[in-house]
């Protein structure tokens, strides 16, 4: 068993890019991700995995990198807001969605927002506008009503983006 | 969220984890899915010197059919026993239960043996396992037995696992011919725990009641079966539910800034009455 105390050595893929930090056992996946390798798009919001803030794809499907141990996830691909750009640096389509429809206030959520509807489009399903809120009900926001987000998830994936 | 440190370990077998659980004495919990236990670690409510980790285990997963029951694996997750083809249509009151769990985020980790092991007394899926007569095995390591449901779930967070147990399996029977089911919650937002939610079996003969159970959660220490109120409705149709399920007794509901514990007796009766009914509705349309 692996149980040294302070000092647990994780590599992760993050965004295409591997990344080995020391960290104690008991660090989160967002914490490792913020505080020791500088990745900070994912937001800490309510650290009980309701809010939605720090959603990010762990191997492809979406956690709340704020209740996953960064220990738990050794070797995996861990994709944030970040890694959507494309290798020119252009924002994906997803994310073009949401700056054409505004979907974005104060900005908080955003990243959260664009990973669990990123997982949406990567399942290959056409959801219709009540679909996407029941996804969508575990990433809150404060600031849009939610009306701009669903827009730009709908139009994403209709585009087949 | 400032967490005490504590050690990360990480177990190959159910039988390594029992062992560090041993060597922890108390001292240690263990992770499967973590999305109860890591909650609880970042607020602060809980002290521990390790967590150990279960979920890259290989054994303990899965869904099999053996003979009038579906065994599942401790450690296969919400979304898997939610979509698994024999759980949909051996056992779909544990289908839909599990689909009420959290978020799809909390879902894809979250486990079943987590949730049954953390035995929250609002939660879905150990309220779906007192209703349907569910049973647990259990290992230290070297030895298992067998828990009944409504045995292991003793009171708030509180189970009848020794420090050194973990969940291993569950059994579950599948719906028998003739049976209905019903599940109904009230909670504030999809996905959260249930302010009360009931779940319920019946079997009609001839449009009238012969069999059923029916289990209420949220309404007390822990999920509860409710005899009396299955006798009160023998004989009974659909259409009478309302008129034979008088006020619940033996609730021991509290009062929080979700609801107060009248509103929960409130919903105690109400969701008996829906769920029983769905339940009669749905085996009418298996006749």
């Amino acid at each position: 068993m692996n149980d040294e105390r302070f000092g647990v050595s994780t590599t992760l893929v993050v965004n295409g890019r591997p990344v080995t930090r020391s960290a104690g056992g008991h660090v989160t996946l967002l914490r490792w991700l913020r505080d020791e390798a500088d990745v900070l798009d994912p937001k800490y919001g309510c650290g009980e995995g309701v809010c939605g803030a720090c959603t990010v794809l762990v191997d492809g499907e979406p956690a709340s990198a704020c209740i996953v141990l960064a220990a738990q996830c050794e070797g995996a691909a861990i994709t944030t807001a970040a890694g959507l750009l494309g290798d020119d640096g252009e924002p994906s389509p997803l994310q073009r969605a949401f700056h054409e429809h505004h979907a974005a206030q104060c900005g908080f959520c955003t990243p959260g927002m664009l990973m669990c509807a990123q997982a949406m489009l990567a399942d290959g399903t056409t959801r219709s506008r009540d679909e996407i809120r029941e996804e969508l009900h575990g990433n809150l926001c404060r600031c849009t009503g939610y009306q701009h987000i669903v827009d730009a998830i709908e139009d994403a994936q209709g585009a087949g983006r | 969220m400032f967490v005490k440190p504590f050690r990360y370990v990480r177990a190959a077998s159910l039988a390594e984890a029992a062992h560090g659980l041993r060597e922890a004495d108390g001292g240690a919990r263990v992770l499967a899915g973590g999305q109860s236990l890591l909650p609880m670690m970042n607020l602060g409510l809980l002290d521990l010197d390790a967590v150990i980790d279960v979920s890259h285990v290989d054994e303990a997963r899965g869904v099999a059919e053996d003979d009038g029951y579906l065994r599942i694996g401790a450690l296969t997750r919400h979304r898997e026993v939610q979509a698994d083809p024999l759980v949909t249509s051996r056992q779909p009151l544990l289908a839909s239960a599990a689909g009420r769990v959290g978020s799809s985020r909390i879902r894809a980790r979250g486990t079943l043996g987590g949730s049954l092991a953390h035995s929250d007394p609002a939660a879905e899926l150990p309220l779906a396992m007192i209703a349907l007569g569910a049973t647990y095995e259990v290992t230290d390591g070297t030895a298992t037995r067998t828990v009944r449901a409504d045995e292991f779930h003793v009171s708030y967070f509180t189970t009848d696992l020794a420090p050194d147990e973990l969940l291993a399996e569950v059994r579950v029977p599948t719906l028998g011919p003739g049976w209905g089911w019903g599940f109904q919650e009230v909670s504030r937002r999809p996905g959260d725990f249930a302010i009360v939610a009931a779940a319920a079996l019946v079997r009609l003969a001839d449009g009238e009641i012969v069999e059923s159970r029916l289990a209420l959660g949220g309404v007390s220490e822990r999920a509860l079966r409710l005899g009396a109120v299955e006798s009160s409705v023998t004989g009974a149709r659909a259409g009478q539910l309302e008129e034979r399920i008088g006020p619940i007794e033996g609730l021991d509901p509290v009062t929080d800034t979700s609801a107060t514990a009248d509103h929960r007796r409130h919903l105690a009766r109400v969701l008996s009455v829906r769920a029983l009914a769905d339940a009669s509705r749905r085996a009418e349309e298996a006749a």
